[in-house]
């Protein structure tokens, strides 16, 4: 009983992990069909600027609220000076998004001279329930992401803003007639799901410390998670998110860990080949 | 160059010579390599050629702090050498080249190293399959020596490659009948998926039951996994007394933090990881890893009882202060340095059957964690071994070698 209660805890709080790093980038991915590759060091580059806070010694909870607004800001920069030339050319764009997670990743490991550090986290210590000892602090993640998932949804299905979102990823002609900038929209959403990555970056560095390559892996799972939900769709990048994070959380408790890496893509892999539209194929918010 | 378009606009174009001018500029820059560079000596009127010794070591990529703290030691152990004279009346030129992490960038970098720069000897390489992929580079078809600083998990036994770390001999043999004394006989043996754990688990699980001590479970991750919940269950309610960690970097912190969490600690476990030096006590917060067991040839708490250890702490510390320690993965760099010098001495040539002769026997009496020599015949080196115990984010030593320890290879 206590270790199901735990598996649960430990199962879920990975699940919600993955789906955070995975919002920005479904986001970006379902709404401008841009496989953002330097979504990976946005994240990383959330962890730094909460860890940069800290050591100046500042609150970490600081550094978690300047964080977001930070990769906000590089995002908004970089989709002006970057992104917004690739809108054209998708391929392209993962290519130029690669080479810039590049250059992101190996100046924060110049910066942090290739080391890994700690950050603690802003509420220490576990909760215990029925006997089980529960991080706080992954508890707190667990919340944060189902109250950020809750906002990010009605801001795109009950704002009139959503609204202009969804026009302009529907059929971007019709919405520049109406009168919506998609270049302005772009923008927006871009720096948008930039600060999400951000928001992740600065939640997870307590689990995981901080190290240049923190976000490689999540890239690689995201993508997978996108893939699986399938793509333009917001459900479809949260339901993969979930599955993908359940399942690699929940798959060495049942076999070895080294094969359960592998059974999370197989299994992908397998239900695209029966569902190549995803789990949510052909309903949009 | 700039040319008339038919609209009158000026628009920069590339000519020609321009073209070449650059490609030249550039296949310039790859020959002579971005990513190495050399210490000359600044010995004025130098009359013969200096001695070119060659590093090669991960200066970027996932390891980079250690290959760093590696190529710092070499700096350090130079200028102290051409300081002194030299070794023959020639002065050191060191030529440092970054392995990158990677063995395809390293092998490229390592081959220029001994066919272009023609270094004498060549000491580096951080993991065993680093080693394994410029081993041949150097001994076999660049026909040079070749010494390799790191604690490894054995088995090395090529001609003309000299080891200078510790072996699981060295390791295993102190902290193991420690542990079970101090620790208790329920084992767990989590590990990385790759050579090194592999073999100092085998060789940990042979002393553990000869010491009346069980394994619990013995399991392999992938490199870059970083949720252990299922591990730190499997921990937790199997009732494990000591966990013997060979996972390594991102996973690690992530690990001991979890495992900190589920309240290992707390309920009186022992993490032991033979590997942790002081440049990994930045991996957590210092509550988590408190009373971790680790066994090197050197922790900065040495130098209280050993004076030359702490005055090549102290030189180190003045030379390179910044956040990139004088560590155990980085002594190896400063015994195997030191070696080869005074094989260099004694053989009066740098000839390599000459100077691998004598390097076979070379002993120094002076060295971080005290004196070491070669085995002879063996190519492997006999050091002091230290058990020591995370305290409040120091080590602490709680258990000396009596003597120097064999390192039981080839």
């Amino acid at each position: 009983m206590e270790s199901a209660l735990n598996a649960t805890f430990e199962v879920l709080s990975f699940g919600a992990i993955i789906v955070l790093v995975v919002l920005g980038l479904g986001i970006i991915a379902s709404m401008m069909g841009i496989f953002n590759f330097a979504h990976g060091e946005f994240v990383l580059l959330g962890a730094y600027t909460t860890y940069l806070v800290y050591s100046f010694g500042l609150p970490v909870w600081l550094g978690m609220l300047v964080a977001p607004l930070v990769v906000a800001a590089i995002g908004f920069v970089v989709e002006r000076l970057v992104i917004r030339r690739f809108y054209a050319a998708p391929v392209a764009a993962m290519l130029g998004t690669y080479a810039l997670g590049l250059v992101i990743r190996e100046g924060v490991r110049s910066l942090i001279g290739g080391l890994y550090i700690s950050v603690p986290e802003p509420i220490a210590g576990s909760l215990t329930i029925a006997g089980v000892p529960l991080s706080r602090w992954r508890l707190a993640i667990v919340i944060i992401t189902a109250v950020v998932m809750v906002a990010t949804y009605l801001v795109l299905t009950r704002t009139s803003f959503g609204l202009r979102v969804r026009a302009a990823l529907e059929n971007p002609s019709l919405a520049r007639v109406s009168g919506i900038s998609t270049n302005a929209i772009y923008a927006v959403t871009f720096t948008f799901g930039a600060a999400l990555a951000g928001l992740a970056g600065a939640l997870v560095v307590p689990v995981f410390s901080l190290f240049a390559d923190l976000g490689i892996r999540f890239l690689i799972l995201g993508f997978l998670a996108i893939m699986l939900g399938g793509i333009g769709t917001f459900e479809g990048s949260v339901a993969g998110a979930a599955v993908v994070g359940v399942l690699s959380a929940a798959l060495p408790w049942a076999v070895a860990p080294v094969l359960a890496d592998i059974l999370v893509f197989v299994i992908a892999i397998v239900f695209i080949k029966f569902r190549p539209g995803g789990l949510v194929a052909g309903r949009r918010v | 160059m700039r040319e008339e378009t038919t609209d009158g606009r000026i628009a920069p174009t590339m000519g020609r010579r321009c073209f070449l001018q650059s490609v030249a500029w550039m296949s310039g820059a790859i020959a002579t390599g971005v990513s190495s560079w050399s210490v000359q000596p600044d010995w004025a009127n130098a009359a013969a050629a200096p001695i070119k010794v060659g590093i090669a070591t991960d200066l970027t990529g996932a390891i980079a702090y250690v290959g760093n703290a590696c190529a710092n030691v070499a700096k350090m152990v130079v200028k102290d050498i051409n300081n002194a004279g030299g070794i023959l009346g020639r002065p050191i030129e060191l030529f440092v080249t970054d392995t990158a992490s990677t063995e395809s960038v390293a092998v490229a970098n390592v081959r220029r190293l001994v066919q272009r720069d023609k270094v004498d000897v060549v000491l580096g390489g951080i993991t065993s399959s680093m080693r394994n992929a410029i081993k041949d580079v150097i001994v076999t078809r660049g026909k040079t020596l070749y010494i390799y600083p790191e604690q490894y998990e054995g088995k090395e036994c090529t001609p003309y490659l000299f080891c200078t770390g510790p072996t699981p001999a060295q390791q295993c043999d102190q902290i193991i009948p420690w542990l079970i004394k101090n620790g208790g006989k329920r084992f767990a043996l989590p590990s990385a998926n790759y050579v090194w754990p592999h073999v100092v688990n085998k060789y940990a699980r042979e002393l553990i039951e000869k010491n009346e001590g069980e394994v619990i479970f013995e399991e392999y991750y992938p490199l870059d996994q970083v949720e252990y919940s299922a591990t730190v269950n499997n921990i937790m309610t199997n009732n494990v007394q000591v966990v013997f960690n060979t996972i390594i970097a991102p996973g690690l912190g992530p690990f001991f933090k979890q495992l900190y969490q589920a309240g290992f600690g707390k309920r009186g476990g022992r993490l032991a990881c033979v590997f942790y030096d002081e440049n990994a006590l930045n991996l957590n917060a210092p509550h988590e890893i408190e009373g971790l067991a680790s066994c090197l040839d050197y922790y900065r708490a040495v130098t209280a009882r050993d004076p030359a250890s702490a005055r090549i702490q102290a030189l180190y510390d003045e030379q390179f202060p910044g956040k990139v320690l004088l560590a155990g993965a980085a002594t190896g760099m400063y015994r195997g340095l030191k070696l080869w010098e005074l094989a260099v001495r004694e053989a009066g040539n740098l000839d390599r059957e000459h100077v691998a002769a004598a390097l076979d026997h070379a002993k120094i009496s002076e060295g971080p964690g005290g004196p070491a020599e070669m085995v002879p015949g063996k190519r492997h080196c006999k050091m002091n071994m230290y058990t020591a115990v995370a305290k409040n984010g120091h080590f602490e030593i709680v258990a000396r070698s009596e003597g120097l320890v064999d390192p039981r290879e080839c």
